[in-house]
């Protein structure tokens, strides 16, 4: 990735009229490649906009490998080679005249662990904003910093001890402080990698009702180990096995009706 | 769904990301701007930090590759039996102890005849050294029948007259005179006066420089009276300096007399070599300093303006003895050779006598000493904090207590060693015995921490294999994981003794420090080290010094290279990935 | 004489070694029940050590103890006036020891001859007498170790008993060196303040707060003119200066290589650029400070020169930008290792809310890892005031209470050094100055050392 390039293609931001059903992500003959292993083979897939969508299938099947792939994260990784195209509205994201940088603007992303940055509660959700320039005064950045924190449910817990570090809270907090911390930079598609793999289940509940509420404003992927996470979030659901994706579908489809065997199988626990 | 749900859930946001205005642009800009001058800084660190050694290399190899090579005067020396061997026993003892400097005297003067005047004779012996006969009293001990005969032998110059040859004297450049030039004697002081105004130029350069000069002291005397007024009197006499210097550079007609702050101006005829003391355009006086063969007149072409361009104060060899050196180097009595003699004899007064054997053998002893106390010992802790050691506060105290040892300031190790080993138990000052002791303190907590580190690399199943088969706990340690962690250990040690190798300060406390002939034989012997050797000879005011300090410099890095790289090897080798 | 003693024990301790595994042997070959508890080597080994210890420890004891003796009896014939004369009795004792040796030229008073008599006497009878002891200890170890062989003895258990006590041993050894150290600068800095019977010492608000150094003017009673003074400040003030001006060339250059190498660099710059990185920190302290003296200075010099400005030839400035050279790769070592235990985890944070590096690096990884990196700079900074050949060739002497870095100024070590490289008296006020100048040495690196380290810890510990 060449950060020194100064000029770069500016990402066109979705036009607000688009329609509901439209796709926001497109996949094509995506491969990826760790050194010398293929850990991801063909992938083509459409994610529709607004909506909540997620990867299932058993450890090491590539999912996150995929995921990563859409923020390019698996730039930070000096071995890993990706071929295909990904697209954001129509725009291709692996283009090299492309800006990474305005890329991951767009796209934001939780985590498997929280990782808050080792500073306050205010400058984690800050920070973002700060140096993407969203907030023009201090008045404006302390809107966007509530705001975001309300919108991940986290302000009532937090909102006298904005001062405080993030790392101080608990494990669930901190997960919901990440997601205001994605949020507060208004990105049209979040990445969530197994969100609540951490959490207790009162935290994991927290963090699924939050879902349910953003996904009217951003496009959702989540990968998730757990079906019935899946199951209970998501509208539509992608299966991988192998670094292969096996199928993809509505949500009650896969699970009540999947069209191929070894998702049939995986879902009623034969492997994985 | 419905879109009036969808329209009430989302209000268009008041803060969007904004990527396409100008600001936004512009802001994009000048982040990559950022993100690029922080990269700059990066390898701008390291380009400095690259720089600093390279110039540090280059500098101590400048300096010290010259001293790796000396040169001699190979002359033919009659060895007079009269003066060598007066009672003509053919004694080794007489042989040995008899005064060579007369042989040396005549064999110059042989290869330089007509020198008369004796501070010009005087200076002809100061080109060799005093350690100039050795060579000739090794040979003539060892064969006493060439006593009697003619022999060639290179006789060792001296450290400025080495110098001089290794390109430290002066620039020399010449040109053929125009007209006829008629000397006025062949020895002393004579005169030379050409036919043509052939010092026009000369006289011309004199009087440049005397105006710069007269500039200087006018700018100085200017800024000391602006300064303020207490130092009147010394401003009125620069500027009485001044008003005389400016009397003698506008009239350009005058004769001049060269001082040795200017460069000297010689003149080559009839064989020989004039200096001179004064000059004028047509003609010089001055000092004859290789005689010529005649006084007679010398056609155009025939003779030649020499300059030193140096000046004489600037250099350490006067004008006579670079008249004798250039001479001697026309005549191919210089021979240039490697100086093996710097690996083979201990420190000596005079530099070009000087050698780092006695250094190299105190640094033997030294490390030695080291090697045998803190290896057993550091390879023993290790095993016992990593295998035996119950985990209490004591091993913890000894853990806290190594890990600070390693960073006490080497100086204080030092003052431990005068205060513990010299004062309370008595042992001999400078002596290799202290020395080793010192640096094994001083390296143990380096060995302790790399022989656990590589005791630890040792996979635990190993030693639960051996206890498993019946082995003791000791067994197990000593028959599996120490040899397993051994090239480790030796890797750490290596690094230790390197370190020790280079180590000065404390040693300094010790009294490692005296200047030391002899070589040292015994661990109780008086001896220093190589690097303490460095420090005593970068003391030393000769310039010939400086070029050993450094010479010795390079061995000493050429060494800790090699044991570094034999650390670098080892690991390279044994590396294993459990 | 120790030749004889060590030959003999080499050999007394092998014996018992051989004869007890071949004993051994021979035991379990016996008809009796049971087979031999532990190896036969194992009882040689036990037989050994048995014989091994009371020898070394008597020869250990022994022979500093005889020098001492060996050394009274020989002054014992000297009027007693020489006991107090520290120099001359010193001066004497050679005498005594050449004489004795045959080596003394020219004619013995019949005071010297009495006394190297009495010494070779006392010697010859103290060393048979440390050889009788020593061999009739390893004889009775070695008798010990060879009549317990039995089937039943446990020679392995008390073997290893032995060597736990040997490896115990040597652990201490790193704990007796501090020790070591403590007592010996704190004894003399007790002395150097509190002695009543030392001439010129100053009290301790004198040496901490007084503004001038001067210990020279102990050294003779008749420059009574020049003032004796032992204010540690100039001291102090030029050992700052330096080591500030160290860490401002070390700082920057040495964080920023660091940040380099372990975020930005490709694995083949790193490859080139880690080896200077080692071999800068290899080299030599007294290398570099002929470098700083002989080419740093003057070049310092001469741009001050060429500016008008008038510089010190042994001005702070050289001997602190080489020092500054010489900690670059601590610093930069150190906080490699800080910065690469910064969890990846807060770096795909910050790039995935599209963070450039370099804002990735300065707003969430150096924040994170400056505990470390402060313990770094103190672990630097403890270096650069315990350092001594650069600043011993290239700083002055004269102790200047400046902050300027054009001038001269002086530091700790090197005034330990000049005081203690020479002629020195053990009961001048001067001597025992730098002790009292190593003992403020020892305690401030100690300190910060302790503080920086458990800095560490404590970070390694958050992240692990």
């Amino acid at each position: 990735m060449d950060m020194s390039t100064v000029e770069h293609a500016m990402l066109t931001p979705s036009a607000t009229s688009a329609p509901a059903s439209g796709t926001k992500v497109t996949a094509r003959a995506c491969n990826v490649y760790y050194g010398e292993k293929h850990a991801l083979k063909d992938v083509s897939v459409d994610i529709p906009e607004r909506s909540i969508t997620a990867f299932i299938g058993p450890s090491g099947c590539g999912k996150s490998t995929f995921l990563r792939c859409i923020n390019r994260m698996n730039d930070t990784i000096a071995s890993c080679r990706v071929t295909g195209k990904i697209e954001i509205d129509g725009q291709d994201i692996y283009d090299p005249a492309l800006d990474v940088v305005q890329l991951r603007a767009r796209v934001g992303m939780v985590f498997q662990k929280p990782n808050p940055f080792p500073k306050s509660i205010y400058e984690n959700v800050a920070y973002g904003p700060r140096i993407h320039g969203i907030a023009k005064s201090k008045s404006d950045l302390d809107e966007v910093v509530i705001s975001s924190l309300e919108k991940a449910g986290l302000l009532k817990e937090v909102k006298d001890r904005l001062n405080d570090s993030g790392t101080g809270l608990s494990g669930g907090q901190q997960q919901r402080l990440c997601i205001a911390r994605a949020i507060a930079v208004s990105p049209e598609v979040i990445l969530m990698d197994e969100p609540c793999s951490a959490l207790d289940p009162i935290a994991t509940a927290k963090v699924e009702e939050l879902m349910d509420e953003l996904k009217a404003n951003y496009t959702i992927i989540i990968v998730t180990h757990s079906m019935q996470q899946a199951a209970r979030v998501s509208q539509r659901t992608a299966f991988f096995h192998l670094g292969n994706l096996v199928e993809v579908g509505d949500t009650r489809q896969i699970f009540t009706n999947p069209k191929e065997q070894r998702t049939q199988d995986y879902i009623t626990g034969r492997f994985g | 769904m419905t879109d009036i749900s969808m329209d009430i859930a989302r209000p268009e946001p008041k803060f969007r990301l904004d990527l396409t205005s100008d600001a936004a642009r512009a802001r994009i800009r000048s982040r990559y701007r950022a993100e690029t001058r922080f990269k700059a800084y990066g390898i701008a660190a390291l380009t400095v930090t690259a720089l600093f050694l390279a110039v540090l290399m280059f500098d101590i190899l400048r300096n010290g590759l010259p001293a790796f090579w000396q040169h001699s005067l190979l002359l033919d020396v009659p060895v007079a039996a009269d003066i060598v061997d007066p009672a003509g026993k053919r004694e080794a003892g007489a042989i040995k102890g008899a005064d060579y400097f007369p042989l040396m005297r005549n064999a110059l003067n042989a290869a330089i005849p007509g020198i008369e005047s004796r501070s010009a004779s005087k200076q002809l012996t100061r080109v060799l050294s005093v350690g100039a006969p050795d060579r000739l009293r090794d040979m003539l001990v060892a064969d006493p029948s060439l006593i009697g005969k003619t022999i060639k032998v290179p006789l060792l110059l001296s450290d400025d007259a080495d110098l001089y040859y290794k390109g430290a004297g002066t620039g020399i450049d010449d040109r053929a005179g125009r007209g006829t030039a008629t000397p006025s004697g062949r020895t002393g002081e004579i005169t030379v006066l050409t036919s043509s105004n052939d010092f026009a130029e000369e006289l011309q350069n004199i009087k440049l420089r005397l105006k710069s000069v007269a500039d200087t002291i006018s700018r100085d005397a200017g800024r000391i009276e602006r300064s303020g007024p207490d130092q009147a009197q010394r401003v009125a006499s620069m500027r009485a300096e001044v008003a005389n210097l400016a009397n003698r550079y506008q009239q350009p007609g005058n004769a001049e007399a060269l001082d040795s702050k200017v460069p000297s101006v010689l003149v080559a005829i009839n064989g020989g070599l004039v200096k001179a003391t004064r000059l004028d355009a047509s003609g010089i006086t001055g000092d004859v300093l290789l005689p010529l063969k005649s006084a007679e007149e010398a056609k155009p072409g025939t003779w030649k303006v020499v300059h030193y361009s140096t000046p004489e104060s600037d250099r350490k060899v006067t004008d006579q003895e670079v008249a004798f050196l250039e001479r001697l180097r026309e005549a191919g009595a210089v021979d240039r050779h490697f100086n093996w003699r710097f690996f083979t004899t201990g420190d000596s007064r005079e530099p070009e006598l000087a050698g780092i054997r006695g250094a190299l053998t105190g640094t033997a002893l030294t490390l030695l000493v080291t090697l045998l106390l803190c290896l057993p010992i550091g390879v023993m802790a290790a095993v016992y904090l990593e295998e035996f050691a119950p985990k209490n506060r004591w091993t913890d105290v000894v853990e806290v207590n190594i890990n600070n040892l390693a960073a006490v300031p080497s100086i204080v190790f030092g003052l431990l060693g005068l205060a513990v080993f010299l004062n309370f138990f008595g042992l001999p000052r400078s002596a290799p015995l202290v020395g080793g002791l010192v640096l094994a303190l001083l390296v143990l907590p380096t060995i302790i921490i790399a022989a656990r580190a590589a005791l630890k690399a040792v996979p635990p199943s190993i030693k639960e294999a051996a206890l498993g088969v019946g082995a003791s706990h000791q067994q197990a340690v000593f028959h599996h994981v120490l040899p397993l962690a051994m090239p480790g250990i030796m890797t750490g040690t290596i690094i230790g003794m390197a370190h020790a190798l280079g180590e000065t300060a404390p040693l300094l406390m010790i009294g490692m420090v005296a200047f030391i002939v002899d070589v040292p034989t015994a661990f109780t012997d008086a001896a220093t080290v190589l690097p303490v050797q460095i420090y005593l000879w970068s003391d030393l005011p000769e310039p010939a010094f400086q070029s050993k300090t450094a010479a010795a410099i390079v061995v000493l890095l050429a060494f800790l290279f090699l044991m570094n790289g034999a650390a670098i090897w080892l690991r390279k080798k044994f590396e294993r990935r459990w | 004489m120790s030749g004889i003693y060590f030959t003999t024990m080499a050999v007394l301790v092998l014996a018992g070694f051989y004869l007890s595994s071949r004993r051994a042997v021979g035991v379990s070959r016996e008809a009796s029940a049971g087979s031999l508890h532990s190896l036969p080597v194992y009882h040689g080994l036990y037989t050994a050590a048995l014989v091994f210890v009371p020898m070394l420890l008597v020869f250990a004891v022994g022979a500093p103890l005889l020098d001492r003796i060996a050394n009274s009896a020989a002054l014992a014939a000297f009027p007693s006036s020489l006991a107090t004369d520290e120099l001359h009795r010193g001066a004497t004792l050679r005498d005594v020891y050449n004489l004795a040796a045959n080596q003394y030229s020219g004619a013995p008073s019949l005071e010297l001859q009495n006394a190297a008599e009495t010494l070779k006497s006392t010697l010859s009878l103290g060393r048979w007498t440390i050889f009788g002891l020593g061999v009739a200890l390893g004889l009775a170890g070695f008798a010990l170790g060879f009549t317990s062989i039995d089937k039943q003895f446990r020679a392995r258990n008390r073997f290893e008993r032995f060597v736990l006590i040997v490896l115990f041993a040597c652990a201490t050894v790193a704990i007796l060196t501090t020790v070591g150290i403590v007592f010996s600068v704190l004894y003399e800095t007790i002395r150097f303040f509190f002695d009543p019977s030392l001439k010129g010492r100053p009290t301790v608000t004198d040496f901490l707060f007084g503004t001038e150094w001067n210990p020279q003017a102990a050294l003779r009673a008749d420059q009574g003119d020049i003032k004796t003074a032992f204010g540690f400040v100039p001291l102090l003030t030029g050992t700052l200066l330096i080591t500030l001006i160290a860490i401002l060339v070390a700082g920057p250059l040495g964080l920023f290589s660091a940040i380099y190498l372990s975020e930005y660099a490709t694995p083949r710059i790193r490859a080139f650029a880690k080896p200077i990185l080692e071999i800068l920190a290899g080299i030599p302290t007294v290398v570099l400070g002929f470098f700083a003296a002989l080419t740093v200075a003057p070049i310092i010099r001469g741009w001050g020169h060429h500016v008008g400005l008038d510089i010190a030839s042994e001005s702070a400035l050289a001997a602190g930008v080489v020092m500054g050279m010489m900690i670059i790769p601590f610093i930069s070592s150190l906080s490699d290792d800080v910065i690469n235990a910064v969890p990846q985890s807060l770096r795909d944070g910050a790039y995935a809310l599209g963070a450039t590096k370099s804002e990735t690096i300065r707003n969430v990884i150096l924040p994170a890892a400056l505990p470390g990196i402060v313990s770094a700079f103190m672990l630097a900074i403890s270096r650069a005031i315990g350092e001594t050949m650069i600043v011993v060739m290239a700083a002055g002497l004269a102790a200047n209470l400046t902050f300027n870095p054009l001038d001269a100024v002086t530091t700790i070590t090197v005034q330990i050094k000049t005081i203690l490289v020479g002629d020195q008296e053990f009961d001048s006020a001067k001597t025992l100055a730098a002790f009292a100048l190593g003992f403020v040495l020892f305690f401030v690196t100690l300190v910060l050392n302790v503080i920086a380290l458990a800095i560490v810890r404590r970070y390694r510990e958050q992240y692990d």
